[in-house]
């Protein structure tokens, strides 16, 4: 006698079954990204009307979004601690693959910001483990590609590959936490008249004959703290980079973020950036523009990554010739 | 009597205790703080991940340590909010899965009474009414405290920083690490409160007309910063004396006011920060000569734990407060007058 509760929570979906000795007495999911903590419990509790002496907890350790997945593994393993079982862990995908009846295929789920999680399966064997990628990546294989939405991580499924296969003990990620250290040894604060030597020379070097002037800084300086926010690093009491923003009606602006040549790729620009991203938020700003030259664009995946899309482009907008990109950032 | 266990997960500590009514029998707390160090301040999803690693470990550190078996426990009491979602959403969905097994009672609580709640532990003094100053790294209010389970009203709050941040940016702005409580508590242990004189917001007497028992510290942090900035030779102590007094100070004087315009002859001070040395000892002197019965937990029992939680969970069982239904909502903004969860 063995009676397996199985959940998962690793996609848009909320999936439980119970299995009694093969005989499904309970199957039913929900639809809502955003409500596994809500809805698992509900679905449990109806299951355990049937039968509440539970056997074993069988879990979809994803990969999948991050939130929803440790909903369904954190209640499996408190499950089994309070009623003294055992749980067991199953690659979500697996689950997902296990109904579909073709030779050679990839599964693959939504791992938001346009990527995918997916695997790769051959006569039911998984051949490539889970991994996450733009979804157009996935075509280049050039198998049927079977996505969520039409497929789920069945949950029965989950309680079959439970009872007959090895566990997977560890939530399946794959992306690592979305954090950065801070750059070691370099300060933030507010940039202030003092800084201003400084960074007129750095304006120079970077930027040529589009460099800020003294008298421009000091008038995007009059304007802080109520509409501008102008930041520091310093390394050894020396400015290496700083950033500014301005904020008046709907839209905060990023006039600058600079860092001098021999201190990039160190993380300042990107702790400049979050810090001018948290301000803008702070003053409940509807979005974000910045400008960057056309082939002057190494920063361009940073701002990607922040949530930065090309809205359009300037031409000659910093001298002739010379190309703004426009890049914007929804807040709202 | 009733064993109630509770589950705390709203930031960076996973932490599980266990009461027996007013008996505290476990306090198991495993903190992240040091994986946050690095980034400066606490990551959402390196809290989380951490949350459930920890979970399991915890729950049972707490059974052993109290000596009782997971079948004893009469109710589950967990952190519904405010705190981070992701965080949050681990002590809900664990604290869910015990009940269900268990077929026990749930009472999803609110973090914020559950600090004032601790005060109960190992207490049998009736807690309300009381005026209650709460103080931590998200939240710095003033709170009338009619019934603990039922009936809180919120008489003021910050309207920018709360005073745990405020002490995060001041002891990041002097290089002193993270978090920053604990470290201007200390290196104001070797300076002199009364070298600068830092302004103490919203005392003037129109702020005071508009924002009697509100509070504000981003001038405080500005005038900080404008000193360090001026004075190339600070003394770091001096500073953080002189920083924390102005802190400490706002903070009592209107926690005071509070007391006898409200006709309340009881202060407890709870949350992160009530673990203050200067907060302590400033408190317990202007409430003995105002003739104000003062309460404040044990310092290790101020900062985030499973214990404070159980201690809620307790005392809305005893007030007669219905369980939270099966399946409910973690809400990241609570407000601090919903303390029991539907």
């Amino acid at each position: 006698m063995s009676t397996v509760l199985a959940i998962d929570t690793s996609t848009s979906q909320t999936c439980v079954a119970l299995v009694e000795n093969g005989k499904v007495l309970f199957n039913k999911s929900h639809l809502d990204p955003l409500a596994h903590g809500e809805i698992l419990p509900k679905l449990v509790a109806q299951a355990l009307k049937l039968n509440s002496k539970i056997d074993l907890v069988a879990v979809g350790m994803g990969p999948g979004p991050f939130t929803g997945l440790r909903v369904g593994i954190t209640f499996a393993q408190s499950y089994a601690l309070a009623a003294s079982i055992n749980w067991v862990g199953v690659c979500s995908l697996d689950a997902m693959a296990a109904n579909i009846g073709e030779k050679d295929f990839i599964v693959s789920t939504d791992a938001r910001r346009k990527e995918r999680y997916w695997a790769r399966y051959k006569n039911g064997i998984q051949i490539t483990e889970p991994a996450v990628s733009k979804g157009i990546e996935l075509e280049k294989f050039g198998v049927k590609i079977f996505e969520e939405g039409k497929y789920f991580p069945e949950a029965v499924a989950i309680a079959n590959l439970g009872l007959n296969s090895s566990s997977v003990t560890e939530p399946i990620y794959i992306r690592k936490p979305d954090a950065y250290p801070l750059p070691d040894g370099v300060k933030f604060r507010a940039m202030s008249a003092l800084d201003l030597v400084s960074a007129v020379g750095i304006e120079k070097d970077v930027y040529g004959k589009a460099a800020w002037s003294s008298a421009q800084f000091k008038e995007e300086f009059a304007k802080a703290p109520k509409n501008a926010n102008y930041l520091a690093a310093e390394v050894d009491g020396e400015l290496v980079g700083y950033a500014g923003i301005y904020f008046a009606a709907d839209v905060a602006d990023i006039h600058t973020i600079t860092v001098v040549e021999n201190h990039r790729r160190k993380g300042i620009g990107r702790e400049l950036l979050k810090r001018m991203i948290d301000w803008a938020r702070v003053k409940t700003a509807d979005a974000i523009m910045l400008e960057m030259r056309l082939g002057n664009d190494q920063a361009r995946p940073l701002y990607e990554h922040y949530g930065f899309v090309e809205i359009s482009k300037r031409e000659n907008y910093y001298g002739p010739g010379l190309t703004a990109v426009v890049m914007r950032k929804e807040l709202k | 009597m009733a064993l109630v266990l509770g589950i705390e997960t709203s930031c960076d500590e996973t932490a599980v205790g266990i009461v027996d009514d007013h008996k505290l029998l476990a306090n198991v707390i495993s903190s992240s703080v040091d994986q946050h160090v690095r980034f400066g301040g606490v990551v959402p999803e390196v809290a989380s991940r951490a949350h459930l690693e920890a979970m399991q470990q915890v729950i049972k550190q707490a059974l052993t340590d109290a000596s009782v078996s997971i079948k004893d426990i009469d109710a589950i009491a967990v952190t519904a909010g405010p705190g981070l979602i992701g965080a949050l959403l681990v002590g809900v969905s664990s604290a869910s899965a015990l009940a269900l097994a268990l077929d026990k009672p749930l009472y999803g609580v609110n973090h914020l009474s559950a600090h004032i709640a601790v005060d109960q532990l190992n207490n049998s003094d009736q807690l309300h009414p009381a005026i209650a100053l709460l103080v931590s790294g998200g939240h710095s209010s003033i709170l009338q405290v009619n019934n603990l389970a039922t009936d809180v009203i919120v008489k003021g709050a910050t309207i920018d920083d709360a005073a745990g941040e405020a002490f995060d940016k001041i002891a990041r702005l002097m290089g002193l690490g993270f978090p920053g409580g604990p470290l201007i508590d200390k290196e104001a242990l070797k300076g002199n409160k009364t070298e600068i004189n830092f302004p103490r917001g919203l005392t003037a007497p129109g702020d005071l007309e508009n924002h009697r028992y509100d509070f504000s510290f981003s001038g405080l942090k500005t005038a900080v910063a404008r000193y360090l900035a001026q004075t190339p030779n600070y003394k770091k102590a001096d500073v953080a004396a002189s920083f924390q007094e102005a802190v400490v100070d706002v903070l009592i004087n209107k926690s005071l006011t509070a007391c006898k315009e409200s006709g309340i002859d009881k202060l407890i001070i709870a949350g992160g920060v009530a673990a203050n040395h200067r907060l302590r000892e400033l408190a317990k002197q202007r409430c003995e000569s105002a003739k104000i019965q003062f309460r404040i937990p044990p310092a290790n029992l101020c900062t985030d734990n499973g214990a404070m939680v159980a201690a809620l969970g307790s005392l809305a069982i005893n007030e007669g407060v219905a369980a939270s239904e099966i399946g409910i909502s973690a809400d990241s903004a609570a407000p601090v007058t919903q303390v029991v969860w539907k």
